[in-house]
C-alpha cells in the first residue's frame, strides 16, 4: 500500500493537472442549484419566462462545461494510471525474480494471478480517480452552494454527511478483509476444481470420483457463504450512506418552514438547497456506496495479494572477499524447517581447483540442497560452507556470481536469438567463444540444425527437446569462466553418451566440478563420490566406496551396469 | 430466438424462492421510489409555505426509509440469490463432468473456465433479469409521473430522450485496436515472465535478477501506449454520455417552468420534474444489462452443451481369473483391432514408439477409459501410476490415500514402499504439506504417484511409464520394493527403456494402435524395428 501511494506521489504532476480539470467538473455542480433555483424564482414563478429560459441555458452552458472537465480527466488518466501501473509491474517482476526463498517456484497459474491482479490495480485505480475525486469534488462544490443559498441551515446539511463518511472510513477495513476472504474463496474455488478437471485421469484412477466431488462442493459452498458475508457488509455500508445522504433533505425540509415564514429564506434558496443535495450530494454518494468502496476494497486486496507473490527482500548482501578457489564445508546441517528431518547433516568436505565431485543418491534426498548450499542461494543452519576462507553466502555477489556456476536441472531460454541466451552469463563472449564452447559440449549438431547464433527461440526455448534445451544451458556456462561449475542433474534428459561428453569437458577446464548425479555412471568418471542416502553423507573414492560401504555397493549392484541402457529419453 | 440453455436458466430461476423474494423487495423499493419525487415536491411546498405539516415530513421519511432499507435487503437477496445459483450450477456441472471420467470430451482448461466463469454468469440470471424489469418499469412509472404532473413534461421528456440517445450513439465506437494491443502486449509480458521463473534458480545463481526483470518488462512502453489510447477512447464517450442527462434535464425543467408561470405547477413540482427525468433516464444507464443477459445466454448454453453430453457405457470389467483379456479393442485412432491376453502374475511391458497407442492400451486394460469396440475381462481391482501424476486432495498424505479411506499408517507404508517416505518427511509439515505447497521434482511426484497405486493394494498395477523421472538408484530400489509389496500380481508397465523390457516375462509391442508382436524382450530384439523402438526411431 505505501508503495503504491509513493509511486502515485512520484507522479503528483499528473495527479494535479488531474485535479485541476476536476475544477471545471465541479463548476455545474456548485452553480447548478442555484441557477435552476434563479431561473424558477426570478423567472418563472416572476412571470419572466425569458430570464427564466435564459438561466436555464446557462446550467446548460455549464454542464458542458463540466462535461469538457470530465473529458479532460479522462484523456489524462493515462498518464497517470500508465507509469503507475508500469511501476508495479516493474516492482512485482523485480520481487518475484529476487525472491530468496526459491522454492515453491511460482507456475503459470500463479503468473496469471498476478498479471490479474495488476490490471485490477489499473483499472481500480482508474475507478478511485475518476470516482472518488468525482465524488469528493461535486460533494464539495454542493455544499459550498448550500451555504452559499441557504447559509442558516447548512450544519443540518453537512453533518450528518460528515458522520456518515466517517463511519464508512471506520468499516472501510472490516469490509476490505471480508472482501479478501472473498477473493480468496474465489481462488480456492478455481484452484480445487482446476485440480480436479486437470487430473480427471487420476480422479478415475483412483476410483475417487466421490472424493473430488466432495473437495470441489466444499470450497464452492464456501466461496457461495463469502459471498453472502461481502453482502452484508455491503449492505450495511450502503445504508449508512443511504442515511447520510436522505437525512439532511428530510432535516432542511422540516426546519425550513419557521425560517421561509420568517423570510430568513427565499423560494430560490429552498429549492437550491436541494437541488444540490438531491441532484449532486446525493448521487455521489450512492456513487461511493456502490461502487466507489467496492474498487477501493478490490485494489486494498489486489495489491495485497501482489505484495505476497513478491515480497520485498531487502537482502543484506555481503562484502567478504575469498582468497582462493577452494570449498571448505564443515558439518554442514540444513532443514526446510524446524520440525521437518533434515536435508543435509553433518557434511564436512574440501574441494580443490581440478577435484571433481559426482554426489549420488535418491531423488529427492536434498541432492539439490547442496548446489544451493555450494552457490551460497541458502545458508546451512548449522556448520560452515567457506569459499576461500569466507562463509559463501557473505561474499561479495558479483564475485561470488562470477566464480560460482550453476546449471540446475530446469533449464532457462527465453525468447530470443540463441546468441542472447548463450551470452546471458558471459555478455562479453564472442561468436568464436560461443561457437568454441557449443562445440567443446557436443551441442555443434543441434546448433546448426537450429539456424546459427542468430536463430530465435520462443518462448521456453519452444520447439526444442528437453534434451536440446539442456545442451544450450550447458553451453551458457561453459562460455563462462567460472572456477566452479555444479551441474545440478543439468543433463538428465541428455543419453549416457552427450552427458559423458558434457561432464568430461567441463573436468577438463581444471576447477572445481560437481555433478549432482541423474545415473550412476556419472560417478565413475568422478574422482570423489559423494552418498546421501537419508542419513550422514558418505565421501570417498569410487572403489574406496565399494570396499567400505555396503549401501555404496547395493547402490552400484542394483544399478547393475552390464543392463545399462543406451537409450535417451523420450523427447518432450 | 431460444438457446440452449434457455431451459436452464429457467430452472435456475426456479430452483430457489429467493428470485420471488428479491421481486417482491424491488417493488415494495420501486413504488418507494417512484413516490418520493413527489413526497419531496410536497414537502418543498409546505416548507416553502412556512407551515410545517407533520403528515408530510412523516410520508416523506417512510418513502424513503423504504427505498432505503428495500435497497438493503435488495442486496443480500442479489447476491444469496446469485452465490447460491453459481454454487448450484458448480456442483452440478463438476458432478457432470467427473461422471464422463477419463478421457474427457471437454479440455481442461475449457472444462475449468465452464466452472469457474460461465457458472458464474449464468448463476446471475434472476438478478439480472429482475434489475432489467425493475429499471423497465420504473422508468416506464418515471414517465407516467412525469405524465400525472403534467402531460406536457411528459412528451417533452419522451421526445428528448431519443434525439440526445441519437447524440450519444453516433460516436460511441470503441477503436479495439488498443484493446487488442494492450491484451497481446500483456500475454507477452506474462509470458516472459514464466520463462523467467521458470529460470528461477539459474537468475538467482548468477545473481541476473535485475537484468532479467528488464527483460521481462521490454515490452512495457507499448503496453502504456495502448493503455493511453483506451482512456482517450473512452474519454471521447464519457463525454457525449456527460452531455445526455443535463440536456434531457433542462428540456424538461423549461418546460416545468412554463408550467409554474402559468399556475400549473408548484415550486415543489419543479423538483418532482427533475427528479423523475433523473429516474426515467436509469433504463439508459442500465442498456449494458441486455449484453449482461446475452452472455448469461451464451454462458448457460454452455454449460448445457457439458451436462446433455452422455457419459460413455463403461461396463465394470468381468472378473476373469486374473487373466486380462482384450477382444477386437478399437479406440478411436489410437487403438486398433486389439487382441491381447495377460495371464494373472505376469509382468507384463508394453513399448513402442510415441504415439504408438501405449497409453491407450494401459487405459483400456484397466478399465479407465471406456473402448469403442470390442471387449475387455480383466480384474476390478486395479492401480494405476502415470509419468506425470495430478496429486489430488489436500494434502501429500491425503494424495496417497486419495479415494480410499487409508489411516495414517497405511499412507506411511505406501510412501516407504515406493522410497518416497524419506523426501515426505522432510517437508516443511510433512504429511500434512498441502499438495500445493510442496516443493516437488517430478520423480518425487512419480513416486507418490506410485505410493497412490500401492496404498489400493490392486490386483493388477499398470504403471504407464510411472519411472520415466526416477534416477536409476531410485528406479532399482523401487522396483524391488514393489516385488516386496506386491508379490505376484500382475504387473502392466508402459516403458521406454530396454532394461525394463528385459525384465518383464511378456513384451507387448505397439505400432500404430495395433499389437506388432508379444514375445520376450530378448525374442523380439532380434528384429531391428524393434530395437529402433529403444535406440530412437523418432
Amino acid at each position: 500500500m505505501r508503495f503504491y501511494l509513493s509511486t502515485l506521489a512520484g507522479h503528483r504532476r499528473g495527479v494535479l493537472v488531474l485535479l485541476g480539470w476536476s475544477l471545471l467538473e465541479g463548476i455545474p455542480a456548485f452553480f447548478g442549484g442555484r441557477f435552476v433555483g434563479t431561473a424558477v424564482d426570478k423567472g418563472f414563478a416572476a412571470g419572466d419566462p425569458l430570464a427564466g429560459v435564459l438561466w436555464l441555458l446557462a446550467f446548460a452552458a455549464l454542464a458542458v462545461v463540466g462535461a469538457l472537465g470530465q473529458r479532460q480527466v479522462f484523456a489524462r488518466l493515462g498518464s497517470v494510471v500508465e507509469p503507475m501501473r508500469d511501476a508495479l509491474v516493474a516492482r512485482v517482476v523485480n520481487g518475484v525474480l529476487n525472491d530468496p526463498s526459491h522454492r515453491r517456484t511460482p507456475d503459470a497459474s500463479a503468473v496469471a494471478m498476478i498479471t490479474r491482479h495488476v490490471e485490477v490495480v489499473r483499472d481500480a485505480t482508474a475507478g478511485v480517480l475518476v470516482q472518488a475525486r468525482a465524488l469528493l469534488v461535486t460533494t464539495l462544490a454542493a455544499l459550498i452552494g448550500v451555504a452559499t443559498t441557504a447559509s442558516a441551515l447548512i450544519w443540518l446539511v453537512v453533518l450528518p454527511i460528515v458522520a456518515a463518511l466517517v463511519l464508512f472510513g471506520l468499516m472501510l477495513p472490516s469490509l476490505a478483509k471480508r472482501q479478501r476472504d472473498a477473493v480468496m474463496a474465489d481462488e480456492h474455488t478455481a484452484e480445487a476444481s482446476g485440480s480436479v478437471l486437470t487430473g480427471l485421469r487420476d480422479v478415475a484412477a483412483c476410483d475417487a470420483a466421490a472424493e473430488a466431488y466432495g473437495d470441489v462442493a466444499k470450497q464452492i459452498d464456501l466461496q457461495a457463504e463469502a459471498t453472502i458475508t461481502v453482502a452484508w457488509a455491503n449492505s450495511l455500508r450502503a445504508t449508512v450512506i443511504a442515511l447520510g445522504g436522505f437525512a439532511p433533505i428530510a432535516l432542511l425540509v422540516a426546519f425550513a418552514p419557521p425560517l421561509v415564514a420568517s423570510g430568513q429564506l427565499t423560494t430560490g434558496a429552498v429549492l437550491a438547497a436541494v437541488v444540490y443535495l438531491t441532484n449532486s450530494v446525493n448521487p455521489a454518494l450512492h456513487g461511493l456506496a456502490r461502487t466507489t468502496s467496492t474498487v477501493v476494497m478490490r485494489l486494498m486486496v489486489a495489491l495485497k495479494r501482489l505484495q505476497e507473490a513478491a515480497p520485498r527482500t531487502d537482502r543484506d548482501m555481503g562484502t567478504e572477499t575469498p582468497s582462493n578457489g577452494e570449498f571448505v564445508l564443515r558439518d554442514v546441517t540444513f532443514g526446510w524447517s524446524p520440525d521437518a528431518e533434515p536435508v543435509v547433516r553433518g557434511l564436512s568436505l574440501d574441494l580443490r581447483p581440478g577435484d571433481h565431485l559426482a554426489v549420488v543418491g535418491p531423488s529427492g534426498i536434498g541432492k539439490s540442497t547442496m548446489a544451493s548450499l555450494l552457490t551460497g542461494l541458502m545458508a546451512p543452519d548449522n556448520g560452515s560452507v567457506l569459499f576461500g576462507g569466507a562463509p559463501v553466502d557473505r561474499v561479495t555477489p558479483t564475485v561470488r556470481h562470477h566464480a560460482i556456476a550453476l546449471i540446475p536441472q530446469e533449464t532457462y531460454l527465453f525468447t530470443g536469438t540463441v546468441r542472447e541466451n548463450l551470452t546471458l552469463l558471459a555478455p562479453w563472449a564472442t561468436d568464436e567463444d560461443l561457437v568454441e564452447a557449443v562445440k567443446k559440449v557436443g551441442a555443434k549438431p543441434l546448433l546448426d540444425r537450429i539456424g546459427g547464433l542468430d536463430a530465435a527461440l520462443g518462448h521456453g526455448g519452444e520447439g526444442l527437446s528437453a534434451g536440446e534445451a539442456q545442451l544450450l544451458a550447458v553451453a551458457r556456462v561453459y562460455v563462462t569462466s567460472a572456477g566452479v561449475v555444479i551441474l545440478d542433474e543439468a543433463t538428465s534428459h541428455l543419453d549416457p553418451a552427450a552427458e559423458a561428453r558434457v561432464e568430461r569437458a567441463f573436468a577438463e577446464r581444471n576447477g572445481i566440478l560437481v555433478v549432482i548425479a541423474h545415473r550412476l555412471s556419472s560417478a565413475l568418471r568422478a574422482n570423489r563420490v559423494l552418498v546421501m542416502d537419508g542419513g550422514r553423507p558418505l565421501l570417498g573414492t569410487h572403489e574406496h566406496l565399494l570396499k567400505t560401504s555396503p549401501l555404496y555397493g547395493q547402490l552400484m549392484l542394483a544399478w547393475d551396469p552390464t543392463h545399462r541402457e543406451e537409450t535417451p529419453l523420450p523427447k518432450r | 430466438m431460444a438457446k440452449p440453455g434457455d431451459a436452464l436458466l429457467f430452472s435456475v430461476v426456479r430452483r430457489d424462492h429467493r428470485p420471488w423474494l428479491l421481486m417482491l423487495n424491488a417493488a415494495v423499493a420501486t413504488t418507494g421510489g417512484l413516490l418520493l419525487p413527489a413526497a419531496l415536491a410536497d414537502a418543498v411546498d409546505m416548507a416553502l409555505s412556512g407551515k410545517f405539516v407533520l403528515f408530510t415530513v412523516v410520508w416523506l421519511l417512510l418513502l424513503a426509509a423504504t427505498e432505503i432499507v428495500g435497497d438493503a435487503i435488495g442486496i443480500v437477496l442479489a447476491a444469496s440469490t446469485t452465490s447460491r445459483a453459481t454454487a448450484w450450477l458448480r456442483r452440478k456441472l463438476s458432478g457432470k463432468l467427473l461422471d464422463l471420467g477419463h478421457p474427457s470430451p471437454f479440455a481442461a482448461g475449457d472444462a475449468v473456465s465452464r466452472v469457474t466463469g460461465d457458472c458464474g454468469n449464468a448463476g446471475g440470471i434472476a438478478v439480472t433479469l429482475i434489475t432489467l424489469v425493475v429499471t423497465a418499469v420504473s422508468s416506464a412509472g418515471a414517465v407516467v409521473a412525469l405524465a400525472l404532473l403534467d402531460w406536457r413534461l411528459a412528451a417533452v421528456f419522451v421526445l428528448s430522450v431519443p434525439l440526445a440517445g441519437l447524440l450519444i450513439r453516433t460516436h460511441m465506437r470503441m477503436t479495439a485496436d488498443d484493446v487488442l494491443t494492450y491484451q497481446e502486449v500483456s500475454g507477452e509480458v506474462s509470458a516472459r515472465l514464466l520463462d523467467s521463473v521458470s529460470g528461477l534458480r539459474t537468475i538467482a545463481s548468477a545473481g541476473i535478477a535485475d537484468r532479467e526483470t528488464d527483460r521481462v518488462l521490454e515490452p512495457l512502453p507499448r503496453l502504456a501506449a495502448a493503455g493511453a489510447g483506451m482512456w482517450r477512447t473512452q474519454a471521447k464517450m464519457m463525454w457525449r454520455a456527460g452531455l445526455l442527462l443535463p440536456a434531457v434535464e433542462i428540456a424538461v425543467l423549461t418546460a416545468a417552468g412554463f408550467g409554474v408561470m402559468e399556475g400549473r405547477l408548484s415550486t415543489g413540482d419543479v423538483l418532482a420534474a427533475l427528479g423523475y427525468s433523473a429516474l426515467g433516464m436509469g433504463i439508459v444507464g442500465q442498456m449494458t444489462q441486455l449484453t449482461v443477459l446475452e452472455r448469461t445466454r451464451a454462458s448457460a448454453s454452455r454449460i448445457v452443451e457439458v451436462l446433455d453430453t452422455e457419459a460413455p457405457e463403461r461396463p465394470a470389467p468381468q472378473r476373469s481369473n486374473g487373466v486380462i483379456e482384450l477382444r477386437g479393442v478399437s479406440v478411436g485412432e489410437a487403438l486398433r483391432d486389439v487382441d491381447l491376453m495377460i495371464p494373472a502374475g505376469t509382468f507384463a511391458a508394453i513399448v513402442g514408439s510415441s504415439g504408438a497407442g501405449k497409453s491407450t492400451l494401459a487405459a483400456v486394460l484397466g478399465g479407465l477409459s471406456a473402448v469403442d469396440a470390442g471387449e475387455v475381462t480383466g480384474h476390478d481391482s486395479v492401480g494405476y501410476a502415470f509419468e506425470r501424476p495430478a496429486l489430488l486432495g489436500t494434502t501429500i498424505g491425503r494424495s496417497i490415500g486419495y479415494g480410499t479411506d487409508a489411516d495414517e499408517v497405511q499412507v506411511r507404508d505406501a510412501a516407504v514402499a515406493a522410497q518416497v517416505h524419506d523426501v515426505l518427511i522432510r517437508l516443511p509439515q510433512g504429511y500434512e504439506t498441502p499438495v500445493a505447497d510442496a516443493p516437488l521434482s517430478g520423480g518425487e511426484a512419480q513416486r507418490i504417484g506410485l505410493a497412490r497405486a500401492i496404498i489400493r493394494d490392486p490386483d493388477v498395477l499398470v504403471l504407464d511409464d510411472a519411472m520415466a523421472s526416477l534416477d536409476t538408484v531410485t528406479e532399482a530400489k523401487v522396483d524391488k520394493a514393489l516385488t516386496t509389496a506386491l508379490l505376484g500380481r500382475t504387473r502392466v508397465v508402459v516403458t521406454h527403456r530396454a532394461a525394463t523390457a528385459a525384465r518383464a516375462d511378456l513384451v507387448v509391442w505397439l505400432e500404430n494402435g495395433r499389437v506388432r508382436g508379444t514375445a520376450t524382450h530378448q525374442e523380439l530384439w532380434t528384429n531391428a524395428d524393434y530395437r529402433a523402438v529403444f535406440t530412437g526411431g523418432e
